[in-house]
């Protein structure tokens, strides 16, 4: 079936099967492979997804229900070759080891300081509770959220 | 290939559904995928309920509170006429799997899936809620203790969905409690739960008490005897610990790879003695 | 595939030891750019996928694949009949199939390999194969699979079940018992431990019109896998290359072969298609290794002023129904059975047992995970016993520099086990622990435990434990790092780029990486071990020093320098500090002949030279170790009373591993081993009934989450290790032993009951602190 949607700014129309899972549909038919499928049933967060803005697992998504919505993968986030504060902070903050969960630990970032943008760390650790992690020991993500931010709520001010 | 329907009404819904009656009905679909992945079903269709307008958000009807079915965790969660009038439910949906399932799971699906694990379960049974059950024909209601029959066991006729959940609003319930037991602090399938609403006097003596212990029987347990024993106490340890022993007999577990039975009918009556802190705080 | 790596930063300066430098991978992951081997696919791919057995034990009668070989979309499907080769693989010994003829020893053997057009073509064929198994009697528990009569696992194994047995005395072994004022003894059970990487098994592999076969994979050790693949389906080594991209995780779990022969074959039967095999995370579960599950037995004896006098150990490992790597892991289990501890009589006894459960390996720290949980505990067992500090019995007792293990092993290496001691000694979280525990709120016990740890790196005595270093300066004036050891992570490769970038002064920006390719770059061991930046940044530093050296050459040539006496690297360019005239690196790039501006150099770690009396056999394992890293833990526990959870509150950690070049990696590698030590102390609980496996996916395998992890110190004891390059010694695995013990420790301390199975599961707490109560 066809579907449109956005995705990543830019208006899109796909013709695929409408139970294509959309993890699926973003790796394989549009070589988006930021996002990871790591259990394949919502137990890891790996394959995180903006969705009208709010973090969904594409691994529990059929492309059926991206009809209108607004798609930002990990991919979307960096312009013109800048990379989003959340995403400089993982670097700088050594959040990221084998970088396998980064995506989806980014992703889910973002669903969090768009609802609570001044997290404690307590409240980030909660944030990122559906986020496995195997190498970090998640302390490093933590300083990286929070020190992002800081720094987005700075640019946020006039 | 599967057709994924998306229906924008109920009415467009009832039509789907009497086209082929082997069409799974889901909203965020965080158990139904999981089955599907799993070979547990084998649906002809899939109907989404996510953008069907009529059943999802939070409706202050005065005397109660409608919950619309398709309405997600995360939107009760941030929603202050829940967290105000049933904090308990708010509790319960806070340590809810994790941020992205309460983003795309909801409570209809809760409720419906009927899992004894399911989080929001033990506040709606302890709250009384009502279910609310809609066909193309009739609406009907039926409290959530009658709703669920067994585990993953609901009284849902052919071509009928829940619609929501309507809860009387209880000001005098002063004490809202609900703990998880887990093998971890998040993302943790419950071992066993306790959502408890109870009114103290001024004088920290208990008046009413609703109970309801997740994880611990085929389907969510309350106990007239272990409420009514609480009636005219005061919330102190000892005591608690006396009716602790009512709730291991209450309780029917069963061992499973998360828990042995012995262990959940432990702890489902030690669950009570936090209860104690509320008293000193009162 | 195998493209080089370049990277975006942001810093201008050069590169140098000690700085906490952004990792070079860090930019391409957290954009999402990064290649990993599951993000591999092209047009007309082809999915394999494996039929598994499903039993335990059993002996195959037939594998019926006429009707999956029929359904439309189904390319080929294989058996062990379509193997030209050994069908043969293993690290020590080979007795694994790649696809099982005779029979099935364990539920995840591999039976027959089904190639298709897409997924679910794969899945649906997968279901039409049937096999015809007769069951046999599985084996599932270690002492009962050393009794006579037990079920074989292998018919043809020597040593009935008995994969590899070791017994060491040193002095007089257990006689010295008599002399000992006071003896304790423990039973401990560990269990497996699941990797849980993220990124599971996975890889993508294609046949060339030459026949040669490339195969990507998420692979520890890729030039070991080309070996293992050719000569289990019979190509020659020439025929086979292996490219390892940075994995999504590994941790030993990928210290050999899990996709890559299976796609090899596969890449024969595809018609010269790409052929991509991604195991699912039940897959992965089910038929991946874990680290092994032991039961140890302990008696440790000690005179009345705390001087350890005698250790009698005996050591089981369920290796499952292959070695993979379970004789190495027992015999490093074996070397650091007694810690890093003067006892000076001992009698160690170690079996690594064959049986029909999941197939132990390789697990980051590598059995002394599991021995570090009972001797540590033992050492606090004993100090409760003598009425002493646990701190203080550890400093009494802790090796210093020149002294001997009670395996008989030197430490002649760097030895800072008392400085790290001392500087958790000296921590609040210590100092101010009774206040802390005292002020623990209503259903909670507040306990503060600590371990002492040493973890030795490299191979061991016998198998040659070196790197060949490549280095080149391109013709863009880049300068381009050949590695040969696998990046699964832990950040080497970024550790590479700065070791060089140090050295010819050079920033970041003008760093290329050429991650281990068998046709590209040059055979350096396994990324295992806590080896990787000790033994290539060895032979980094040598085949960079080379490098210095010519360009500076040229340089001075070119300048028409007397000598290379002012001349001096800045980033991009060589200066000549006495005259101010500056030629570019891409100009010595374009005029160096590509011999000149390339420069390699080996290394080879140094091994102990005591003359230990064991045997061969168990030298060849790897008894022995030179290079050793030290560490002390310290965990606080809040136990809820009613329902028996342990919280760890907060986690110390001093580590003597040398100098860290990165402290920031450093930090990375402390943080994950803790996450990882805390997750096999408290949650991680995987179970098998009769070789089923009943914890098959993350929501019945419970891995530590963010909420559930503490904040960590980490703080370094920096003691140069002079063998080391810039004075480094390993860091990858140390960490991981010490939660178990500490937070065992803890929790005995919180509310006296001691654990002697793991993990520490709130059930289990609950039941023993209701057993304490009815005493």
């Amino acid at each position: 079936m066809k579907i449109d949607f956005r995705l990543n700014g830019a208006a899109i129309q796909v013709d695929c099967a409408a139970d294509r899972r959309v993890i699926d549909l973003l790796r394989e038919d549009l070589g988006l492979t930021g996002a990871k499928e790591s259990c394949g049933a919502g137990e890891c967060g790996s394959c995180a997804i903006l969705v009208d803005g709010e973090g969904k697992l594409s691994c529990l998504m059929l492309a059926a229900q991206l009809e209108g919505r607004e798609i930002t993968t990990v991919e979307g986030l960096a312009s013109e070759g800048r990379l989003h504060p959340l995403q400089e902070a993982f670097v700088e903050k050594g959040a990221v080891q084998c970088g396998f969960c980064t995506p989806g630990a980014v992703m889910a970032s973002l669903d969090l300081l768009r609802r609570n943008p001044n997290p404690a760390r307590a409240e980030i650790r909660e944030g990122l509770a559906g986020n496995l992690c195997r190498c970090t020991g998640y302390q490093k993500i933590i300083d990286a959220v929070e020190a992002a931010s800081k720094i987005m709520q700075r640019r946020e001010r006039p | 290939m599967t057709q994924v329907l998306l229906p924008r009404a109920l009415d467009e819904l009832w039509d789907f559904l009497e086209e082929d009656p082997n069409t799974a009905v889901y909203s965020g679909g965080t158990d139904l995928l999981v089955n599907l992945r799993g070979g547990r079903i084998n649906p002809s269709r899939l109907a989404c309920l996510e953008r069907i307008e009529e059943i999802r958000g939070v409706r202050d009807a005065g005397a109660a509170v409608f919950i619309g079915a398709a309405t997600t965790h995360t939107h009760l969660l941030e929603n202050s006429l829940v967290s105000s009038e049933f904090p308990v439910l708010t509790k319960a949906i806070r340590v809810l799997a994790s941020p992205a399932i309460r983003n795309m799971g909801t409570i209809g699906g809760n409720i419906v899936n009927a899992s004894p694990a399911g989080d929001t379960l033990p506040p709606l049974y302890a709250l009384d809620a009502e279910v609310e059950i809609v066909s193309r024909k009739e609406a009907k209601r039926m409290p959530v203790s009658d709703f669920i029959v067994g585990p993953g066991r609901v009284r849902l006729g052919a071509n009928e969905i829940v619609k929501g959940v309507w809860i009387r609003k209880a000001p005098e319930f002063n004490v809202r409690h609900f703990e998880k037991v887990g093998l971890r602090k998040s993302q943790a399938c419950a071992v066993a739960s306790l959502a408890a609403a109870l009114s103290l006097s001024e004088g920290g003596k208990i008046e009413r008490a609703r109970l309801a212990w997740g994880s611990v029987g085929p389907t969510v347990v309350r106990s007239a005897e272990v409420e009514e024993a609480l009636l005219g106490r005061e919330l102190e340890i000892q005591m608690l610990a006396e009716v602790a022993r009512l709730v291991e007999r209450a309780v029917s577990p069963i061992d499973d790879v998360r828990a042995s039975a012995q262990y959940r009918r432990i702890v489902a009556g030690r669950l009570l003695l936090r209860l104690a802190e509320s008293g000193c705080k009162n | 595939m195998g493209e080089v790596r370049r990277h975006k930063r942001h810093s201008e300066g050069a590169l140098h030891i000690g700085a906490s430098t952004p990792r070079a991978d860090a930019y391409a992951k957290v954009t999402g750019a990064e290649k990993f081997a599951a993000d591999y696919y092209s047009s007309d791919m082809v999915w394999a996928g494996v039929k598994r057995g499903a039993a335990p034990h059993g002996v195959i009668k037939g594998i019926f694949t006429d009707e999956a070989c029929k359904a439309p979309g189904v390319i080929a499907v294989l058996t062990h009949r379509d193997i030209r080769g050994s069908n043969r693989q293993g690290v020590v010994r080979k007795d694994q199939p790649v696809l099982a003829d005779k029979k099935v020893r364990h539920c995840g053997d591999a039976v027959a390999l089904v190639l298709a057009e897409d997924r679910e073509t794969l899945l649906r064929a997968l279901d039409l194969i049937r096999l015809d198994l007769e069951a046999l009697p599985g084996v599932f528990d270690v002492e009962e699979a050393l009794k006579d009569g037990a079920p074989l696992v292998h018919e043809d194994n020597a040593g009935g079940n008995t994969l590899l047995e070791a017994h060491i005395q040193t002095g007089d072994g257990l006689t010295a018992f008599e002399r000992c004022d006071e003896v304790i003894e423990g039973r401990f059970e560990t269990p497996w431990q699941e990797h849980a990487y993220l990124e599971t098994e996975v890889g993508w592999a294609q046949q060339q019109n030459d026949g040669k076969v490339v195969i990507v994979a998420s692979t520890q050790t890729p030039f070991r896998d080309r070996a293992e693949v050719a000569e289990a389906i019979g190509l020659d080594l020439e025929q086979v290359r292996v490219i390892a991209p940075y994995t999504g995780g590994a941790f030993g779990g990928k210290d050999g072969i899990t996709v890559q022969t299976l796609l090899a074959l596969a890449a024969l039967h595809s018609n010269g298609r790409p052929v991509k095999m991604w195991w699912e995370r039940e897959e992965s579960f089910i038929a991946g290794t874990k680290r092994h599950p032991t039961r140890l037995y302990y008696r440790l004896g000690a005179k009345g002023d705390g001087v350890l006098h005698a250790l009698a150990a005996r050591l089981y490992f369920d290796t499952g129904p292959y070695d993979h790597l379970g004789g190495v892991v027992m015999t490093l289990a074996l070397e650091h059975a007694g810690g890093a501890y003067r006892i000076p009589h001992a009698l160690l006894d170690a079996w690594c047992v064959y049986t029909n459960n999941p197939i132990g390996g390789a697990f980051r720290a590598f059995g002394v995970t599991q021995v570090t949980a009972a001797m540590e505990q033992m050492m606090d067992m004993l100090a409760a016993r003598l009425d002493m500090d646990p701190l203080e019995l550890r400093l009494k007792n802790a090796l210093t520099r020149g002294e001997k293990t009670c395996v008989g092993v030197t430490l002649t290496g760097s030895t800072g086990l008392v400085e790290c001691l001392e500087r958790v000694e000296r921590h609040p979280l210590r100092t101010e622990r009774y206040a802390w525990k005292a002020a623990a709120g209503p259903f909670k016990r507040r306990g503060v435990g600590i371990a002492a740890l040493m973890h030795a790196a490299g191979y061991g005595t016998v198998v040659p434990d070196y790197a060949n270093a490549k280095i080149e300066l391109t013709p863009e004036g880049k300068i381009r790092i050949y590695c040969g050891v696998v990046d699964m992570g832990q950040g080497n490769a970024s550790a590479n780029a700065q070791i060089a970038g140090s050295i010819l002064n050079q920033n970041m920006d003008s760093m290329e990486l050429v991650l281990p390719d068998t046709d590209r770059t040059l055979p350096s061991g396994s990324a295992s071990a806590s080896r990787c930046t000790y033994t290539f940044g060895n032979a980094l530093i040598g085949a960079a020093e080379i490098l210095k050296n010519r360009i500076l050459q040229k340089a001075a040539d070119l300048l028409m320098a007397p000598s290379t006496d002012d001349l001096t690297l800045a980033p991009g360019k060589v200066v000549n500090r006495a005259t101010g005239a500056q030629i570019p690196l891409s100009r010595l790039g374009r005029l160096m002949a590509e011999s000149e501006r390339t420069a390699i150099s080996h290394f080879r770690a140094p091994v102990a030279k005591d003359r230990l009396d064991v045997t061969d056999e168990l030298r060849l394992h790897g008894l022995g170790h030179a290079v050793i890293s030290y560490g002390a833990h310290l965990a606080a526990v809040e136990v809820d009373e009613i329902t028996g959870a342990v919280e760890v509150v907060s986690y110390l950690s001093a580590t003597d591993c040398g100098r860290a070049l990165n402290p920031q990696i450093y930090e990375q590698q402390i943080h994950g081993g803790i996450c990882q030590g805390l997750g096999f102390a408290l949650f991680e609980d995987f179970r098998v009934e009769q070789g089923t496996v009943k914890s098959p996916d993350l929501a019945t395998y419970i891995i530590p989450t963010a909420p559930d992890t503490p904040n960590m110190e980490s703080l370094p004891v920096e003691l140069h290790e002079p063998t080391g390059p810039f004075g480094l010694k390993g860091v990858g695995e140390i960490a991981t032993n010490g939660p178990a013990p500490a937070v065992a420790n803890a929790l005995a301390d919180a509310c006296g009951i001691r654990m002697f199975r793991l993990p520490m599961t709130p059930e289990r707490v609950l039941l023993a602190l209701r057993g304490r109560e009815t005493r």
